[in-house]
Parts: C-alpha cells; structure tokens; sequence
C-alpha cells in the first residue's frame, strides 16, 4: 500500500501517470480508509487509466467490470451455470438412481434428493462475474468499475452493499464476505446524476483538463520524441479551444494523438493548412470543425502579430 | 478539529450541499490521515470526503478559503505588495523586518501587541488578535452590518491607539541613529501597515457577516433554477441550463429503454429449450435463454412555440434538441398556427443557433395566433407517417385555441395508432380550462397529461412516462 501521499504522487509517475497532488491525497486516503473512489470529469482525462495504473503501481491484479445499460446481477456478480448442471444430471443418471434406490414413493424420493440438494448448488456449479471474483480472489485486488453512470439505477443500489460491507447474499449459498478488501476505483461520465447513497460510500475525485505545464509534463512523457516547441504550441491551442463551447472538447487523449500524428508528419511548428488537414484528430463532429476553424484563425493570426514575422514554413515543406 | 471540521460542514449544509454524517466521519478520518500540516493535502482530503458533485466544488473552494484560511492568503499577498512598493527582495524585505524587531524588543513594553505584530509582519498573531476583537464585537451586537461591525473590531482592538503608536514609532526611529535612507523605508513600511491593518478590519468583518448569511449564494445553488418556473427564465438562466437539459433528455432515454432492459436476456426460456431438445430424446443438452428483441423507442415532439409560451418553449425546444441528439429516431415538429418539421433544422446547427432559428421564423410564420387545431389537423395531412405503434408522442403547449376549431379528432387517432401520447402543459393546472384553453378537452386523449412548469417537474415527469 502507500505510504504517504508523495509516495502516490511517485509511485504512479513511476507507472508514467502524472498526477497532481490532489488527485494523489484522494488515493492515498482511499487505500488507507478502505473507502471505493468516485471519479468524475470530463471523457479523455485518464479516470478509467488512474484505475489501471493504480493496480500497476501497488503490483495488484486488475479486476475490471465495464457498466453498459441493462447490466444485470448475472453479469457483474455471478451465475448458474445451467448446462454444466444439467450435464452433470444426466451423466450422474446412474448415481442418482443409486440414491433413490429403495425409496418407498415418490415423497421419500424427493426427501433423499433434497439431502443432495447442495451438490447442485455449490461453488461447483458457480459461475463468478467480475464482482464475485473481486471479493473471492485470495489476496487484495484492484477492483474497477468503469462508467457506472451508463448502468441502471437498479445495479447502482444492487452495489450499495458491495462497496460498504464488501460482502454479497447469493441466495443458494448465504452471505459471501471479502477475503480481502478490495480497492474499488468507479469511473463516471456524469452522463446521469448517481445515487446520494453511493456517493456517500465514496471518497469523490474530480478530474479536470490539465493545467499547461501538467500537459506539457504529460506529453513529453507519453511521447518522448515529440518537438518540445511544438508540443508547446499544441497545447495552448487546445487550451483555447477547450473554452470554446464544443459538443466534446478535446481532452488529453486527442492531444496525445495530435502531437503523435504531427511528430509522424515531421512538422517543427503549427501552420494554417497543416491544422485544417490535421483538425479531424481532435474534433470528432462537423460542427466543431468548424467552430476550431474560426478560433484558429484567431490563434495564427496572433501568434504571427507576436513574433513579428511569417509562421516559420514547417519541415513538411522541406521534405517534398 | 473535530469541531472545526462540525462547523465548517454545517456551514456548506447552509450553502446548499448535502453533507451526511458518515460523510463527517470520513472527513475526520481521512484528517487523521494526512494530517493538518500541508494545507493542500488538507484541502483535497475534505473535499474528496464532503463534496460529492462537481459543480459544488466552486462553493467549497470559496468556503474553505473562507473558514479555514482566514487572513492568511490575505496578508501573504499584502507582504507582497508591501514589497512591490518599497521596491525591496525578499531578503532586504526581511532584513528590515529583523531589524524592525530588534529595534521593537528594546522598547519593550511601551507597545502594544496588536502593533508588534502587526509591525513584524507576524500575521498569524494579528489574526488570532483580530478574530477575538471580533467575538467581542459580536457579542454586542447581532447581525449587524459589515461596517457597523468593522467599526466594532476597530473599537475593540484601539485602533487609535494604534495609529499613536505608529506615529510615535517614526519619531522614535529618527533618534535611533540608523541611516536616514532606512528610516524612510521603515516608516513608510509603518505607514502601509497600518493601511493594511484597517483592511483587514474590513476584510474580517465582510467574511464573518457573509459565513452567517444563509442566503448568501441562493442565486447559485443548481436547484434554485430547478423550482423557477420557465415563465420566469431569463435568457440567461436558460443558457445556464444546458447541462441541466442534456441530462433530463438522457434521462428521458434510460426511461424510455427500461422496458427492454426488464426483459433482460439470461433467463432459462423451458419450452424453448424443451423443443430443441426433441432432437436429443427430451434431454436438455441445449440450453435455450431469453432473448427479446430491443425495442428502439421512437419519439415524436411537438412544441407550440407561440408567444405565450416562449420562454417555456424555449427551454422546451433545448430539450427536445437534446432528445434528438440521443437518439436515431426522433422527429421534431414545431408549430404555431402552421406546423413545421425542425429535425433537420436540429441536426445542423448547434443547440442554441438552432433554438434561435426555430424560434425566430425560419421554418414557420411565429407571429399568427396560435391555433392548435389547424396545426393538428395539418400535421395529420401532411406527416401521419411519422406516427408507428413505437412512437410516443410528446406534445409540448398551453392548449389556447384562440377559439379555434380545436380538432381533438386527431389526438384521438394518435392515441390509437402510436404507443403513448404525452402532453406537457407549462401553464398551471388551475387555469387549464378557463377562457380559450382546450385542455380539458384535449387531456381526454392523451395517456399523461402533466403541468411541466419548472425543471423539477419535467424531472418527475420523465419518471412517470415510460414507468
């Protein structure tokens, strides 16, 4: 576990996640408490990455449960295998007429089947989702719940128990309890509001759009090839273009990409024509596109006012 | 601490968020845990432990600083001016604090507290001697105003005397033998302090009287706007409302698609699984599950946006652009007298160019009167299609008729033909009926028929729809 919380902040930048201390603080008291972490921010910031590193970091086994709409109990926590039951019946056909050997009636054969009864129903049979195996897995394990805010209301109160007691009633085998305490990491979109009660059993962490010297950290970490200059300018342009009221703002992962397909391209600098052609990396809708053209423009045009000359032509030029 | 951490949540209760008891305890754990030394840690640990929403952050981020910082960033940044305008670094800044001291210590006891601290730059002790000033003050007098009670705290502390003793420290100074350029400085310091001094006064006296003013940030709070009725919407709150509406309508969505989730697939179908397995002489080799086809709700909206109701259309309208951005099939439809379709008006502009054009005239005439049977009648000419036993309609207006032919004979074949007609009415129930309103007669067609006059309601009301 962690020790402090700038063990958090140098472990996990061990792990190439670089985190502020804030979000560190959250982790670091999530681990100690044993309390499940709520993440919440906008699409593209590493919620559901903070997730994996986390394990990576602590060297713990991931479980990971993606929360889709009409998820359901039998699907996150545990099922019946129905056919191995069945084949088991069959197969046993002898055995079981064994048993009923002698019964007098059917109501004594019934009786002497029942007294078998938890053969069918035993771990045998037990077909462990995700949840199950978090809370059965031998030693401490990471457990991620990704966009919980995508399930039904129904699951959300159905993990109620889970994330408080760490414990979960099968109705065939009574009340199952955690071997071990998992760390329980939830990822949100706030595509719909959770549940008070869950968020009352949650430490709440907010991820937001990195500051410019964060994301600069970032990408000279996650592409280290990557024209500092040039990184420098990508990111103060998608700074402004996050201000700009767009359908999905562009997050770490598009920038990511962007200075990624422009180091491919070779490019030194950013120009007009080099952004048009580039712009679909990071704008995922037509009416963005357009609305980054404009603020472009803008951004070019003061940029060259600042340096007092032309945009430097790029590489690209040179190439040809 | 614990009744610090007490008070400070009792005060974000009284701004509007919700903070539970095992909420407090977590904070008070998680304090144990990183202890108060590193105000960041501090900060982050309370925040993750009471604040749940992320549009609360902004209220607790004002709070914190408010109870916890005190004066602190305060004088941080005054020492810093301070140093701007004697035109010192830090260094010589704190060398003349050193000096400032020593000169101070051989004084002694002609001074007061207050102004030794004060001079020395020792912000936490003028704080703390402040803050009792203020409890005194408080005493005498409750809710008062601000500069009532900063008149108080400066009565309490003597702030007469204090000025007196500045003065006579300048003098004091000149016959101290240090170089002239040095007395200027300090003096000068002197002066500022004392300037800094009464602004604290203020300072402390705003933020006590703000921390007990409940009603302090009623404008801010997310539910204020949730209880306003639409009539009352300015257009700024309706832009504020964004975020809001997108939510409903994906609300709006999960409610529609809950019936294909109840038949959820997994469960053993026998008799399905028992024909399949004639093939094996009746023993159940394969299994056969559930499995119902998903149905893909399709919805119909039409708005009345005349102008009776157009600031209720208007927060309408964003919302059925964003039910049409969540789903393939949606068709709008907005009318007045005439009916027109938006949908691919919806899909090309973005939200509030859209509601903009809608509103003003692009598809339809919106300065007729409103007739809503003419615009029924129209729409059963002319897109009936629109209309499968899937959809659900949604119409959204007051049902003033003008007198007009009300034409309910078409509601009553929607009713027949689609899955459910819905009808939301942003005028109060009471008025339904009186004077050119069809509602009654309207309301007999329809599967639910809501008053849907502020947000609060539409958010049952999407509940109830597809329930």
């Amino acid at each position: 576990m962690f020790q402090s919380v700038d063990d958090v902040v140098a472990r996990l930048a061990g792990e190439r996640y670089i985190c502020s201390r804030d979000l560190a603080t959250v982790v670091y008291l999530a681990c100690a408490m044993r309390k499940p972490i709520l993440v919440e921010g906008p699409a593209g910031v590493g919620k559901t990455e903070l997730g994996k590193v986390i394990a990576r970091a602590l060297k713990l086994d991931l479980i990971r449960l993606q929360c889709y709409e009409g998820l359901d109990e039998a699907k996150a926590l545990y099922e019946w295998e129905y056919a191995k039951q069945l084949l088991y019946t069959q197969v046993l056909k002898d055995k079981i007429g064994e048993v009923l050997e002698g019964a007098k009636g059917l109501r004594e054969a019934v009786e002497r089947i029942a007294q078998e009864d938890d053969v069918f129903f035993s771990d045998r049979f037990l077909l462990p989702r995700p949840l199950l195996r978090a809370l059965l897995a031998p030693e401490a394990i990471v457990l991620l719940i990704d966009e919980i805010d995508k399930s039904d209301t129904e699951f959300e109160a159905f993990l109620l128990e889970i994330l408080s007691d760490f414990q979960v009633s099968v109705p065939e085998l009574g009340t199952l309890k955690a071997k071990h305490v998992p760390l329980v990491v939830l990822t949100s979109n706030n595509s719909r509001e959770m549940s008070d009660a869950l968020k009352r059993r949650c430490l709440h962490l907010y991820i937001d759009f990195p500051d410019v010297a964060r994301e600069m950290e970032i990408i000279r970490l996650k592409v280290p090839d990557a024209d500092q200059k040039l990184a420098a300018e990508v990111v103060e342009l998608l700074h402004r273009l996050r201000k700009l009221d767009l359908k999905k703002r562009p997050s770490i992962s598009e920038s990511l990409d962007w200075v990624k397909a422009l180091t491919l391209l070779n490019v030194k600098t950013l120009d007009d024509g080099l952004v048009t052609e580039t712009l679909s990396t990071i704008m995922k809708y037509e009416a963005d596109v357009r609305k980054a053209q404009d603020e472009l423009k803008e951004y070019l045009a003061v940029r060259k006012a600042k340096s007092g000359q032309p945009a430097a032509a790029s590489d690209k030029d040179l190439l040809n | 601490m614990l009744y610090r951490i007490l008070e400070f949540s009792d005060l974000l209760r009284r701004n509007g968020l919700r903070v539970s008891v095992p909420e407090n305890m977590d904070a008070a754990s998680a304090l144990e845990l990183v202890g108060v030394g590193d105000r960041g840690a501090f900060k982050s640990a309370l925040r993750a432990a009471l604040v749940k929403q992320a549009s609360d952050a902004k209220t607790f981020d004002e709070l914190f600083d408010l109870f916890f910082l005190g004066l602190g960033g305060k004088a941080r940044e005054m020492d810093e001016e301070l140093m701007r305008q004697l035109g010192m670094t830090p260094a010589e800044f704190q060398a003349m604090l050193d000096a400032l001291e020593k000169f101070l210590e051989n004084l002694d006891g002609e001074i007061s507290a207050l102004t030794r601290a004060l001079l020395t730059g020792d912000m936490g002790e003028v704080e703390r001697l402040l803050r009792e000033a203020a409890e005194a003050a408080r005493g005498e007098n409750m809710g008062m105003r601000v500069l009532m009670f900063a008149q108080g705290i400066g009565d309490r502390i003597g702030i007469e005397g204090i000025r007196a003793e500045i003065e006579n420290l300048k003098t004091l100074l000149g016959r101290g033998g240090a170089p002239p350029e040095l007395i200027e400085k300090m003096a000068q310091y002197a002066e500022q302090r004392m300037r800094n001094l009464m602004q604290l006064v203020r300072d402390l006296a705003r933020r006590e009287t703000d921390q007990k003013d409940p009603a302090r940030s009623e404008r801010e709070r997310p539910d204020y706007l949730s209880q306003k009725s639409f009539i009352y919407f300015t257009e700024d709150d309706i832009r504020k409302m964004n975020e809001v509406v997108v939510r409903l309508a994906r609300r709006f969505k999960n409610r529609l698609s809950l019936r294909r989730k109840h038949a959820r697939r997994g469960r053993l179908d026998v008799s399905a699984t028992f024909r399949k397995n004639l093939q094996y002489g009746g023993v159940p080799f394969r299994i056969k599950l559930d499995r119902r086809k998903k149905e893909k709700p399709e919805v119909v909206v039409l708005c009345d946006i005349s102008d009776s109701v157009l600031n209720a259309s208007r927060f309408m309208l964003q919302f059925v652009y964003s039910v049409q951005d969540l789903y393939s099939k949606v068709r709008s439809f907005v009318f007045v007298s005439d009916i027109g379709e938006v949908t691919k008006l919806f899909e090309e502009h973005e939200i509030h160019q859209a509601v903009e054009k809608a509103l003003r005239g692009d598809v339809i005439d919106v300065y007729s009167h409103s007739n809503f049977g003419r615009a029924f009648e129209l729409f059963y000419r002319h897109h009936w299609t629109a209309i499968t036993p899937k959809t659900t309609v949604l119409v959204i207006g007051d049902g003033r008729n003008n007198y007009n032919r009300a034409n309910d004979w078409v509601l009553k074949e929607i009713r027949s033909k689609a899955k459910q007609l819905v009808w939301l009415n942003p005028e109060s129930r009471m008025t339904w009926g009186y004077g050119d309103s069809e509602m009654p007669r309207y309301a007999q067609h329809c599967s639910v028929v809501e008053e849907c006059r502020n947000i609060l309601q539409l958010y049952r009301l999407i509940d109830r729809i597809a329930a």
